[in-house]
C-alpha cells in the first residue's frame, strides 16, 4: 500500500494535468469557431452590400440589393411569419397524434392493425412531401373534395411528419422497461391503465427532444405549402412580391433570414429545454 | 388457521423448458416463508405464479379463497386474475418505481387508479406506510434521488398501501450495495411482526433464520424441502439442500 500510494498520487495529478489542457484546447476551439462565424457572416453581409471590395489587382464587386424594395415589403413578408409558425403548429400536433398510433399500432397483435399501421407508413414514406401537399390540393378537388388551403396543408404536412415520427414514438414505448409494465400489473392495473398511467408518459417524456428537432424542420418544409398559393406563409408571400416586382432575390433573402433566425431560436429552445429534461431525468 | 396462499399440482412450462414440476404449497395466515435455491431453479417463477405475471401452465393457484385454474382464459379468467392481484402485494429485485412519479404518486396510484379510491383518503394511507418504512421525509422526491436501499422501501410501501392479504418478495436486497441491505431487511422483519404473510425469495440466510417461520429449497423446479429454519440449517436432509447451505456459509465468512 505504502509503496503505491505515491504513484497513484502522481497519476492522479497527471490527469488532472490532462484534462485541464483539454479544457483549455476546448475553449480555445469554441473561441476561433465563433470569431469564424462572425468574418464569415461579415463577408456575407458585405457581399450583398453592393461595396466594392479592392485586393491587390483584384476588385470584388459587391451585389447591389435593392433597399427601398426592402424597406418596402418587410412588413407584408414578415407577416407570414405568423401563418408559418401557425401552420407548423397545427401540422406537429397532428403529426404526433398519427405518429403515437402507429407506434402503438405497430405493437399491435391484433393483424389488421398491425397492417394499417405499416401500411400508412409505407405509402407515406415511399411517396414524396411534394405530391402529398399537390394531392390534397390539386387531386382531391377533383373528388369534390375543397379543403380549406390551411386545411389541406395541415393534413399533408401532418400525416407525412406523423410517418416519420412513429419511429419516435416507437423508440420512447421500447425504452420503458419490462418491470415498469409489471409493477403496473402486479398492482392491479388493467393492460389501459398501465398503458396511460404508466407507459406513455414516460414514453412521451423521452419522446420530447425529437419531436422538438421534427418541428424544427417542419417550420422549413412548411415552404413547400406555398407552391399551392392557398397559404400565405412566409414563402408565398416573398415569391408574391418578389415575382411582381422583379426583386426575386431580395424577397427571397429575406425570407431565408426570417427561416433562419427562426431555426436559431427554436433550436437554442430546444436545447435549454433538452438540457432541463436530462437534468430532472427520473 | 386458514391458508391464504394455497398451490396445488402447479406446472410451468417456458416453451419446452419444464421449469415448475407438481408443486404443492400452503401458506397459512401471518406465516413468513422463506424461499431458497440455485439460480435457474426456479423460485422467481413459482412465485411470479401467485399473482400470475407468469401463467400457469396447468394446477391451481388459491389466493384468499379466489380460485384460479392454469391454462384458462376468457373474461371470468381475467377477473379472478386481477381479484387475486388485488390480495398480492409484489416487491422486485429491481424496485420498479415510477419514475415519472414521486414518492407519494407511487405509492397512491395504486390505490387510486386501481381501487378508485379517493385522492385525500389515498394520501393519508400512502403517508401513513410511508411513515411506516421510514420514508415520509421524501414524500415529495423522485425516485431517481433516492438510494436503492430507499427505493425499496419506498417499493414496499407501493404494495402495503393497496393493503394486500400477501406480500410477494423476489429477491429484495440482490440489487443493493451491502451496506444499504440492513434497512430494507428491517423494514420487512417489521412488516413480517405486524403479522403480514409473506412469501420471499432470498439468498439472505441471517433473514431466513430470524424471521422465517419456515424455509423452503427448491432445485431444479421441484420443492425439496420444507422445515423450520433451525432445523433445516442444522440438520439438512437433502444433499442438495447441504451443499446450498454451506455454499452460503462459506459466503458469509469472507
Ligand atoms: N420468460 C422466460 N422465458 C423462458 N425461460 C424462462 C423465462 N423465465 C425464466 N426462464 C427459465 O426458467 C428457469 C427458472 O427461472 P427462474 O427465474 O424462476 O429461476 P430463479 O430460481 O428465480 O433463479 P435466480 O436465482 O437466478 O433468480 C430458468 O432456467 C430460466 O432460464
Ligand atoms: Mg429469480
Amino acid at each position: 500500500m505504502g509503496i503505491f500510494s505515491g504513484k497513484e498520487q502522481v497519476q492522479k495529478s497527471q490527469a488532472e494535468l490532462l484534462y485541464e489542457v483539454q479544457m483549455r484546447k476546448e475553449r480555445h476551439f469554441r473561441a476561433n469557431v465563433g470569431l469564424s462565424w462572425f468574418i464569415l457572416l461579415l463577408i456575407l453581409i458585405l457581399a450583398f452590400s453592393g461595396q466594392s471590395l479592392t485586393i491587390g489587382s483584384v476588385t470584388f464587386r459587391g451585389i447591389k440589393v435593392d433597399t427601398g424594395f426592402i424597406a418596402n415589403n418587410l412588413s407584408f413578408i414578415a407577416g407570414g411569419l405568423g401563418e408559418t409558425i401557425r401552420i407548423s403548429l397545427m401540422s406537429i400536433a397532428l403529426a404526433m397524434i398519427l405518429a403515437l398510433l402507429a407506434a402503438l399500432g405497430r405493437l399491435s397483435t391484433f393483424p389488421p392493425i398491425y397492417a394499417l399501421s405499416t401500411f400508412y407508413v409505407s405509402l407515406i414514406r415511399g411517396t414524396p412531401l411534394y405530391l402529398q401537399i399537390f394531392f390534397f390540393f390539386l387531386a382531391l378537388p377533383q373528388l369534390g373534395i375543397i379543403l380549406p388551403g390551411l386545411i389541406a396543408g395541415v393534413l399533408a404536412l401532418g400525416l407525412n411528419y406523423g410517418a416519420y415520427m412513429s419511429e419516435i414514438f416507437r423508440a420512447g414505448l421500447s425504452s420503458v422497461g419490462k418491470g415498469q409494465r409489471e409493477a403496473a400489473i402486479a398492482l392491479g392495473m388493467t393492460p389501459s391503465q398501465t398503458m396511460r398511467r404508466v407507459v406513455l408518459p414516460q414514453a412521451l417524456r423521452f419522446a420530447i427532444p425529437p419531436v422538438g428537432n421534427e418541428f424544427i424542420a417542419m417550420t422549413k418544409d412548411s415552404a413547400l405549402v406555398s407552391a399551392t398559393g392557398f397559404v400565405h406563409e412566409l414563402m408565398w408571400r416573398s415569391t408574391k412580391v418578389g415575382r411582381a416586382q422583379f426583386h426575386n432575390l431580395e424577397a427571397l433573402i429575406m425570407a431565408a433570414i426570417f427561416y433562419w433566425g427562426m431555426t436559431m431560436i427554436l433550436s437554442y429552445l430546444q436545447s435549454r429545454l433538452e438540457t432541463r429534461l436530462a437534468k430532472g431525468d427520473r | 388457521m386458514t391458508s391464504i396462499v394455497k398451490i396445488s399440482n402447479l406446472e410451468k412450462y417456458f416453451g419446452r423448458l419444464h421449469v415448475l414440476k407438481n408443486i404443492s404449497l400452503e401458506v397459512p395466515e401471518r406465516q413468513v416463508v422463506c424461499l431458497i435455491g440455485r439460480s435457474g431453479s426456479g423460485k422467481s417463477t413459482l412465485l411470479r405464479c401467485i399473482n400470475f405475471l407468469e401463467q400457469p401452465s396447468k394446477g391451481t393457484i388459491e389466493v384468499d379463497g379466489i380460485v384460479v385454474h392454469g391454462g384458462e382464459r376468457g373474461r371470468e379468467n381475467r377477473q379472478l386474475v386481477h381479484d387475486v392481484r388485488l390480495k398480492t402485494g409484489m416487491v422486485f429485485q429491481e424496485f420498479n418505481l415510477f419514475p415519472h412519479m414521486s414518492v407519494l404518486e407511487n405509492v397512491i396510484e395504486g390505490p387510486i387508479t386501481v381501487k378508485g379510491m379517493d385522492r385525500e383518503k389515498a394520501i393519508k394511507l400512502g403517508e401513513e406506510h410511508l411513515d411506516n418504512v421510514g420514508m415520509l421525509f421524501k414524500r415529495d422526491e423522485y425516485p431517481n434521488r433516492l438510494s436503492g436501499g430507499q427505493k425499496q422501501r419506498v417499493a414496499i410501501a407501493r404494495a402495503l398501501t393497496m393493503e394486500p392479504r400477501v406480500m410477494l418478495f423476489d429477491e429484495p436486497t440482490s440489487a443493493l450495495d451491502p451496506e444499504l441491505i440492513g434497512e430494507v431487511l428491517n423494514v420487512m422483519k417489521r412488516v413480517a411482526k405486524e403479522g403480514m404473510t409473506m412469501i420471499v425469495v432470498t439468498h439472505e440466510m441471517g433473514f431466513a433464520r430470524e424471521v422465517a417461520d419456515r424455509v423452503i429449497v427448491m432445485a431444479e423446479g421441484e420443492l425439496i424441502e420444507d422445515a423450520r429454519p433451525t432445523d433445516l440449517f442444522s440438520n439438512p436432509k437433502d444433499p442438495r439442500t447441504k451443499a446450498l447451505i454451506d455454499r452460503y456459509r462459506s459466503g458469509e465468512q469472507q
